[in-house]
């Protein structure tokens, strides 16, 4: 009975402060929003080349090209030279024909591609397996040095690249949001400080009566947390247009790239948007009225 | 109820507000703390409340030793001392009736408590049929009940006046001193600060005398100017 009548004055008095300067917690509110989507975005990057990056992980072999044309005599012979080298376990041979019926029936309906090429541009192909990935670099040199190939292309390399990239991204992305939180923080913090300032003799008041300093910051705290949801809100909704139609898009141009359309995925990094902004806002409500408390 | 041992107050400006004071006030007491402004009234009756702390010095209150108090016990020391304002300092945005549950609210009480304690209040002071109105609609001598009922509403032990009738007309004035006799005459400790000649000299009450920080007289049954 209690807890709740605290609870209904808390939200009163939070929507009340709300009430007394509207324009700025609106101004609050945008920019939590933009804050939020900016990281949702860079959360949604980051899971979607590490996407690439697991996709690409899954393909473990070395493809090695031969540009000419090939008679099966050549591709026989050449195939048993490859499974001589250390290391290799297994060797598939594509001819130039059969990979591009291959592509052909792969990418039907997406691509059209008699508009954009008349011939046959793909080469004969080896597919290599190797025992284990360490080797990778190793076994590719060998195949290299073998006159007839072409080409030899391992995903290991580019692998590690993205992993990399990721990296990079991860912790430039972690700075930079770290930095935008701290500046949403303080415009949070300056919001519900005018309500704290409006109120200050209120605030005197319940301090005086023996309210605990808990119960004087609870409708800040509400407060806070309404302007971090209300963003929140904003900034998922901004979210979900943009990535499904971005998602859409980048399909369609680029349909070998994996993008990431999991539902239960994307909710989750809808769900860490929403409480994230929730917690920004419980913070700087929390922080605004600290100042106020420890003087009285 | 409240006892001061050797109590000094040196503000960080190097303005000496209480110097070695010490005073006892007993259960039910009714006293007057007068003298001129800047005496140290009101950073005594601060120091009740624990919104000032001594330099050196001992300040008890209710068997309670404010000085030592650790912070997050300053809540329930208030709940038992009532602060009555000469500027009356009621929240403007609400009713009287607001106003005074407000006391309530805040400490958490039950919401049945709430409304009866409320009304109870406003009608010891009498503010039950002005209990809808905003204290912009109120007199001087309203507001002052007003903030008397917000006051007591808790039940305090004791209760501070710290200029309550500056603002106020001399009839309302006696009402309002009326009203502290009152409240007092319902077990509840009463410390009143003034400069109001008439009212001291009229009531009879003990008197004590604070001029530059120090206690210069206490007085039973004392008035305003030494006789």
């Amino acid at each position: 009975m209690s807890t709740f009548s605290n609870l209904e004055f808390f939200v009163v008095e939070a929507f009340r402060g709300i009430g007394r300067s509207p324009l700025m917690s609106f101004v609050a509110i945008g920019i939590v929003t933009v804050t939020l989507t900016i990281f949702g975005f860079f959360m949604l990057g980051v899971i979607n080349l590490g996407n690439v990056v697991s996709t690409m992980g899954a393909k473990l072999d070395i493809t090695s090209y031969v540009n000419k044309d090939l008679s099966n005599r050549d591709a026989a012979e050449l195939e048993v030279r490859l499974k001589k080298i250390d290391g290799v376990e297994k060797v598939n041979y594509y001819s130039k024909d059969d990979s591009w019926k291959d592509f052909k029936e792969e990418y039907s309906g997406k691509l059209e591609l008699g508009e954009v090429v008349s011939e046959n541009p793909l080469p004969n192909t080896f597919a290599i397996k190797v025992r284990s990935p360490e080797i990778l670099p190793n076994v590719a040199a060998a195949i290299s040095k073998i006159e007839e190939i072409d080409e030899v292309r391992y995903s290991g390399k580019l692998i590690s690249q993205v992993q990399n990239l990721v990296e990079a991204v991860r912790l430039a992305g972690f700075v930079f949001v770290f930095l935008l939180f701290f500046a949403t923080l303080l415009i949070v913090v300056n919001t519900i400080r005018l309500t704290v300032l409006a109120r200050e003799t209120d605030i005197y008041i319940m301090r005086l009566v023996g309210a605990t300093s808990s119960f004087v910051r609870w409708p800040f705290v509400i407060e806070g947390i309404v302007i971090g949801v209300g963003g929140g809100v904003f900034a998922v909704l901004l979210l979900r247009a943009t990535y499904e139609t971005l998602a859409f898009k980048v399909s369609a141009a680029f349909p070998f790239l994996p993008v990431v359309t999991d539902s239960f995925l994307l909710s989750m990094v809808f769900a860490a948007v929403g409480i994230t902004g929730a917690m920004l806002g419980m913070i700087g409500g929390y922080i605004s009225v600290s100042r106020l408390l420890k003087n009285a | 109820m409240i006892e001061l041992k050797s109590v000094i107050k040196t503000f960080s400006n190097g303005v000496e507000a209480l110097i070695n004071v010490t005073l006892h006030v007993g259960k039910e007491e009714f006293i007057f703390l007068v003298g001129p402004s800047g005496a140290g009234k009101t950073t005594l009756m601060k120091m009740l409340y624990r919104e000032e702390i001594p330099s050196s010095g001992q300040v008890v209150v209710d068997r309670i030793n404010v000085t030592k108090l650790a912070e997050d016990q300053i809540p329930f020391l208030r709940r038992n001392i009532g602060v009555v304002f000469q500027d009356y300092k009621l929240l403007p945005r609400r009713t009287v009736y607001e106003n005074v549950a407000f006391a309530l609210q805040v400490t958490g009480a039950p919401r049945s408590q709430i409304r009866r304690r409320t009304m109870q209040a406003l009608e010891l002071v009498g503010m039950l049929k002005r209990a809808k109105s905003f204290p912009s609609e109120l007199s001087g001598g309203e507001k002052q009940k007003t903030c008397i009922a917000r006051a007591i509403v808790n039940n305090p032990l004791i209760l501070l006046a710290d200029e309550p009738t500056g603002n106020l007309d001399p009839q309302t004035s006696w009402d309002i001193m009326e009203l502290l006799d009152k409240i007092n005459r319902r077990k509840t400790t009463v410390v009143v600060a003034t400069h109001n000649k008439n009212i001291v000299d009229g009531m009879r009450k003990r008197v004590v005398v604070i001029e530059g920080g120090r206690i210069t007289r206490d007085q039973q049954l004392g008035t305003y100017s030494q006789e």
